[in-house]
């Protein structure tokens, strides 16, 4: 058995990985469990989409939105033990 | 009259920010998220297993674009490899070296002493590889960025789509967290890129930790030895502290403690 990363780390989990399993991105796996969490920022940047959806002059951008969502998304992932 | 003016410029300076704030966010870049490093703590060393692997990715991943200038082979020697192995490392790569007696310049495979080798010549040569964009050198990334480790570690994770709106010129990639959002590096980091020697499962993410604690090390050498350095004198001084704050009280009870008199004169 490899020995792996400090415990503390979230990094450490692989204990439930199958040897035979492809095995899947920590900070992916953690990032789809925190999108329950964001789901008010998630739904005012798809509404921001929306509205400037077939905008032609190309100065209209959700970015705003955008890092709201994934400033939630990321405070929740590294707060994860 | 010149007030008038004088109001009608300020106004109309005032009015040309009002653009230049909706780009504030993406100028400044994504906030980055603090991850608990494992050496963290007051107390906490390296991870060498993580600096060791980290080594590995930059090697492997990193080094045919971003130079490592201070660092020498001999750094690495009793921190992530062996003496022997380190010696080997060394031993695989070209230095170019002289003059020889006869006066011409020679190669000769690398010892302990030799620095890292720098990819390109110069920082020309590393542009005009590079479509103009220079990648910099990573001996003190961690350092020369504010919230080095984190900032690095959401870096190399962080690359997304952009956001509905936002265009990214051919030869750019988007990445949320770089000032600007537009970064010249592509994503290097996928699953499996690298195979660790040691069997760790190579995820993005455990290589993005890896590499970070490595360009931690290589920035901080001395970070154990000062922890350890800094709780002792702390302790030490703390004590000296309270030792001289009771030799100060005991010396001015004198005067604290007397009383004056005020008498008339005849």
């Amino acid at each position: 058995m490899p020995s792996n990363t400090v415990s503390i780390s979230k990094l450490l989990w692989f204990k439930n990985v199958r040897a035979d399993e492809e095995p899947v991105d920590q900070k992916k796996y953690l990032e789809e469990g925190c999108k329950p969490k964001c789901v008010k920022q998630l739904r005012a940047y798809e509404a921001c989409v929306k509205r400037i959806e077939g905008d032609e002059s190309g100065h209209k951008h959700c970015t705003g939105q955008y890092f709201d969502y994934w400033a939630c998304i990321d405070k929740c992932v590294s707060s994860l033990p | 009259m010149r007030t008038v003016a004088l109001l009608g410029a300020g106004v109309s300076g005032l009015l040309g920010f009002a653009t230049v704030a909706s780009a504030d966010e993406a100028e400044h870049g994504l906030g980055v998220a603090n991850y608990p490093w494992p050496h963290a703590g007051i107390l906490s060393s390296y991870d060498h297993a993580s600096i060791r692997r980290g080594h590995q990715v930059y090697q492997q991943v990193c080094a045919s674009c971003h130079s490592m200038s201070l660092i020498s082979y001999r750094d690495l020697v009793g921190v992530a490899y062996t003496e022997d192995e380190t010696k080997a490392m060394a031993a695989e790569i070209e230095v170019v070296d002289g003059p020889n007696d006869e006066g011409e310049m020679f190669t000769r495979p690398g010892k302990l002493s030799d620095r890292f080798p720098q990819p390109y010549a110069n920082e020309q040569a590393a542009r005009f590889a590079n479509g103009g964009a220079y990648p910099p050198d990573l001996s003190l990334i961690t350092k020369a960025r504010h919230n080095g480790q984190n900032y690095v570690f959401a870096l190399l994770t962080g690359y997304r789509d952009p956001p509905a709106g936002v265009m990214i010129r051919e030869g750019l990639h988007y990445n949320p967290y770089f000032p600007g959002g537009a970064i010249a590096m592509p994503k290097m980091l996928i699953d499996g890129a690298v195979e660790y020697e040691d069997g760790t499962p190579a995820t993005e993410a455990q290589m993005g930790k890896d590499v970070v604690t490595f360009l931690s090390w290589a920035a901080e050498p001395e970070m154990e030895e000062r922890k350890l350095m800094g709780f002792k004198w702390i302790f030490v001084l703390s004590l000296a502290l309270l030792q001289a704050a009771y030799y100060r009280r005991l010396r001015w009870s004198v005067l604290k403690s007397r009383r004056l008199v005020l008498d008339v004169v005849n």
